[in-house]
């Protein structure tokens, strides 16, 4: 094992934080959400946000004050958006984003990827559990059933590729998916990755847990301020990753940056049309629909993958 | 949190503030998980106090209060109160105007309808088509405004006829906003019954039978929805309704879906009746006089207004002011129906049911006295009521 | 059952112009009727008062400084006025009208919300 320098260790750091982890990251995700409202909003045919919305609401949100409810564990209440936050950055690493290979990355990091990913929502179900709100606790457990629907076939899905590439290491996947437009060999797989990353990222028709008219909220009701912005952050950064994960195994790789860029684009359109198209379902419709059909579609995705490597090899 | 004993179910306040409310009331709901064991409303938050208000207001005067009742159904309010008035005074309305009338009428209900179905897709989170259908509705507003000067509170009733007359760029403008409107209710009927997501929000929920809603009092699209036969514009038709006759739409499901097409048919009824009118318009003055002292007397009128019959009570005593009306708006009629319906369902369904009936909080507020036979009613002075409002206050604080 | 029945609708418009009207960059056309602020034409003024008394808002109050020379003045509240046009329906002689051009009212004062037209006491 080579020692590691100051010069390693300063580059890691940067790498983290700044690019193309890290603050890099914050922007490129707040840029998407705006995209994204701006998409919607023009299939509603209405104008949209500038371009600077986005900015704005977080610069704003940290600049007010931040209420702690009565009640609460204040340390939970606190220090929750910061692990979120931190979880869906630390996954950054591992994922080539935005175009570059991945900055580091060790056998089995696919796993240790999806499960920072989805720390975010985890923290959400804690935060709206911690209050005594009644709309926060009954926006917690929807988050967390929902979780439980949509985690699951959204890894297998992802392990399709990683099956036929024989590797759990990201960066390996990724060279061999490197041209081989997955989306053509496994499609079933590809929609149930799309449909579970719209509802781990709790976008419409699957936002029962943040249903507007029905729970204010959701779980994040109490918050506002510092942890709110957190939140939201956290939110468009995982927007970014999970485009860039599918993006990366199911359409032939993000070489570069303009590829990763028009792939992502072109992703996030579909995934904007459907948010444009469908109604809320509720919640016993999400899960159940999904718990059937997706865990169905991916299953006979597996049964095909493993026969045609059964008749190939 | 329920007694001790019984399964643990907490209440979910939705309201007074609520995004799923446009305007404020209370509705306590008991849910267990996420199924509604309880629920009980309390309204009054928009309570005015209008009816007391017009007591010391001449006639002319008082129009314009009433109107203001609500901001969708303004129109027919102050139409209620000028056929009641002109019944009192015994003049009688020239037919132009009472055409003008259900001209304006008919083009309320198209406004109304279309603002609550925006407003019941938001509901269901299906916020493409609000927006879709509040840019339609923008046709309604603009040609209301082109006659009358003003989007919302039109003011075209004046005791004795109506205020505006329409001429040939009125009718050009209008013409060609229904066509286009006509066109996309078609889209839009075809959105309601044939979207498979958009059904399972609103196909076999709120369920109400007939029996039930005749039970619960149930009144306008509500009860059509259910297939109850009421609408007041078939059974006694008013202004000029026996004229231009309309069609009543029913449907015996009796759920929310029920009740989207009832209300979206009724828009092509509206279109037909407005068509209609404009080809046979009657000649003739805008307005008859009216003596400024009412003939003493009582006397009913009743309306079709978007959401059901409205019903105005109206007393004078000879002079220039009134001495008692009366509203009873349809909101207050479905409102219980409402709080019946809701058990049994998810509280996803909450929203979705509570805009099935079209509710118009600010109609909603009357008053009503409760009289069981007891010898004294419980009626508050002005100081009465802020005295006991300090008293309550100063008790109450920490 | 169809699945996105909006799909058109939201096709059509990824392409065309939104028909939102970006006030006050661009402003469109008032219709004639639009009811603005009130304009009060004193030259035919009887002195009846009917406006004032029909207000529903109490916005108008005529002054009588002279009645014989037929000099009023008429105080309009801006800020009670509920743009009903009952006055300019109750007025026989046609006095009143509602501007359709003057209807951005806002100011930061209340002083501009009390107008008063007409005659001054000394001058004509």
């Amino acid at each position: 094992m080579e020692s590691t320098t100051i010069s390693d260790i300063l580059l890691s750091l940067i790498a983290l934080l700044i690019f193309p982890g890290g603050l890099f990251l914050l922007f490129v995700g707040l840029a998407y959400e705006w995209i994204d409202r701006k998409l919607l909003a023009r299939m509603q045919n209405r104008v949209g946000p500038r371009w600077f919305q986005p900015w704005a609401d977080i610069i704003k949100l940290l600049a007010k004050e931040e209420v702690v409810p009565d009640a609460v564990d204040a340390r939970l209440f606190i220090g929750l958006p910061i692990i979120a936050l931190a979880g869906v950055l630390t996954a950054a690493i591992y994922i080539p984003f935005p175009g570059l290979p991945p900055v580091g990355s060790f056998p089995g990091d696919l796993i240790v990827t999806i499960f920072l990913l989805s720390l975010l929502t985890i923290c959400l179900g804690l935060a709206g559990a911690n209050t005594l709100d009644r709309f926060s606790l009954m926006g917690a457990t929807r988050a967390l059933t929902q979780l439980f629907a949509y985690e699951a076939p959204f890894l297998l899905a992802l392990l399709g590729p990683a099956f036929v590439a024989g590797s759990w290491e990201i960066n390996e996947i990724i060279g061999y998916t490197d041209g081989h437009w997955l989306i053509i060999t496994q499609p079933f797989g590809f929609i149930v990755a799309v449909i579970g990353l719209i509802g781990k990222l709790e976008i419409p028709p699957l936002d029962a847990p943040e249903a507007e008219t029905e729970i204010v909220a959701g779980a994040l009701t109490e918050y506002s301020g510092r942890g709110l912005a957190l939140f939201r952050l956290g939110k468009g950064v995982a927007l970014v990753l999970g485009l860039a994960l599918i993006a990366a195994f199911y359409l032939g790789g993000v070489a570069t940056p303009l590829l990763f860029l028009a792939k992502t684009l072109a992703l996030l359109l579909v995934i904007v049309g459907i948010h444009a198209l469908f109604t809320r379902l509720r919640i016993d419709q999400t899960v159940g629909l999904w718990w059937r059909y997706g865990t169905l579609l991916v299953l006979v995705q597996w049964l095909g993958i493993i026969i045609w490597q059964g008749v190939m090899i | 949190m329920s007694e001790v004993g019984k399964r643990e179910s907490f209440t979910v306040p939705i309201g007074p503030q609520h995004p799923a409310l446009k305007e404020p009331e209370h509705f306590l709901i008991s849910v267990d998980g996420e199924i509604v064991t309880d629920a009980t409303v309390r309204l009054g938050y928009a309570h005015r106090g209008i009816e007391k208000a017009v007591e010391s207001r001449t006639w002319v005067q008082s129009l314009y209060m009433l109107e203001r009742i609500c901001g969708i159904c303004s129109h027919i309010h102050a139409m209620a109160y000028c056929l009641g008035v002109e019944q009192l005074a015994g003049v009688e309305v020239p037919p132009r105007a009472q055409a003008i009338r259900v001209l304006v009428a008919e083009l309320e209900r198209i406004h109304s309808h279309l603002l609550w179905f925006g407003v019941a897709a938001h509901e269901a989170g299906f916020d493409t088509l609000f927006m879709y259908t509040w840019r339609d509705r923008e046709k309604v507003m603009d040609l209301l405004e082109g006659f009358s000067g003003n989007r919302v509170n039109y003011s075209v009733n004046v005791l004795g006829g109506v205020k505006f007359d329409i001429d040939d760029t009125q009718e050009i403008a209008i013409r060609e906003a229904i066509s286009f409107l006509e066109e996309r209710t078609h889209h839009y009927l075809d959105v309601v019954t044939q979207d498979a997501m958009f059904l399972q929000r609103t196909r076999g929920i709120g369920v109400m039978t007939r029996s039930q809603a005749e039970v619960l009092g149930t009144v306008g699209p509500t009860a059509r929805a259910s297939n109850v036969y009421r609408e007041i514009r078939v059974e006694a038709p008013y202004a000029a309704y026996d004229k231009y006759p309309v069609k009543i739409i029913l449907d015996s499901r009796g759920d929310l879906e029920a009740r989207f097409v009832v209300r979206l048919t009724e828009l092509f009824e509206s279109y037909r009746v407005i068509l209609e009118i404009l080809e046979t318009l009657p000649d003739g003055d805008l307005t008859t006089r009216i003596p400024r002292r009412i003939k003493a007397g009582e006397t009913v009128s009743r309306v079709e207004a978007p959401r059901g019959e409205l019903f105005y009570f109206i007393k004078s005593n000879g002079s220039d002011t009134p001495e008692r009306i009366r509203a009873r708006t349809p909101t207050i009629c479905n409102m219980m129906s409402v709080v019946k319906l809701l058990v049994g369902h998810q509280l996803a369904d909450v929203p979705m049911i509570l805009a099935g009936v079209d509710p118009c909080f600010s109609c909603n507020d009357r008053m009503v006295v409760l009289n069981r036979g007891r010898k004294m009613e419980q009626l508050f002075t002005w100081e009465a009521l802020r005295q006991y409002g300090i008293d309550y206050y100063q008790r109450h604080s920490a | 059952m169809k699945l996105g029945t909006m799909l058109g609708d939201i096709v059509l418009s990824l392409f065309s112009r939104p028909s939102t009207e970006l006030y006050p960059f661009e402003r469109s056309e008032t219709p004639q009727r639009l009811r603005g602020l009130l304009i009060w034409h004193p030259e035919e003024c009887i002195g009846c008062g009917l406006c004032a008394k029909d207000c529903p808002a109490g916005a108008l109050d005529l002054i009588v400084l002279d009645k014989e020379a037929k000099k009023y003045q008429l105080r309009y509240n801006l800020d009670r006025c509920t743009f009903c046009a009952q006055c300019v329906y109750s007025c026989r002689q046609g006095c009143l009208e509602m501007s359709n051009e003057k209807w951005e009212l806002a100011a930061l004062d209340r002083s501009a919300f009390e107008i008063v037209f007409g005659h001054c006491l000394d001058n004509g």
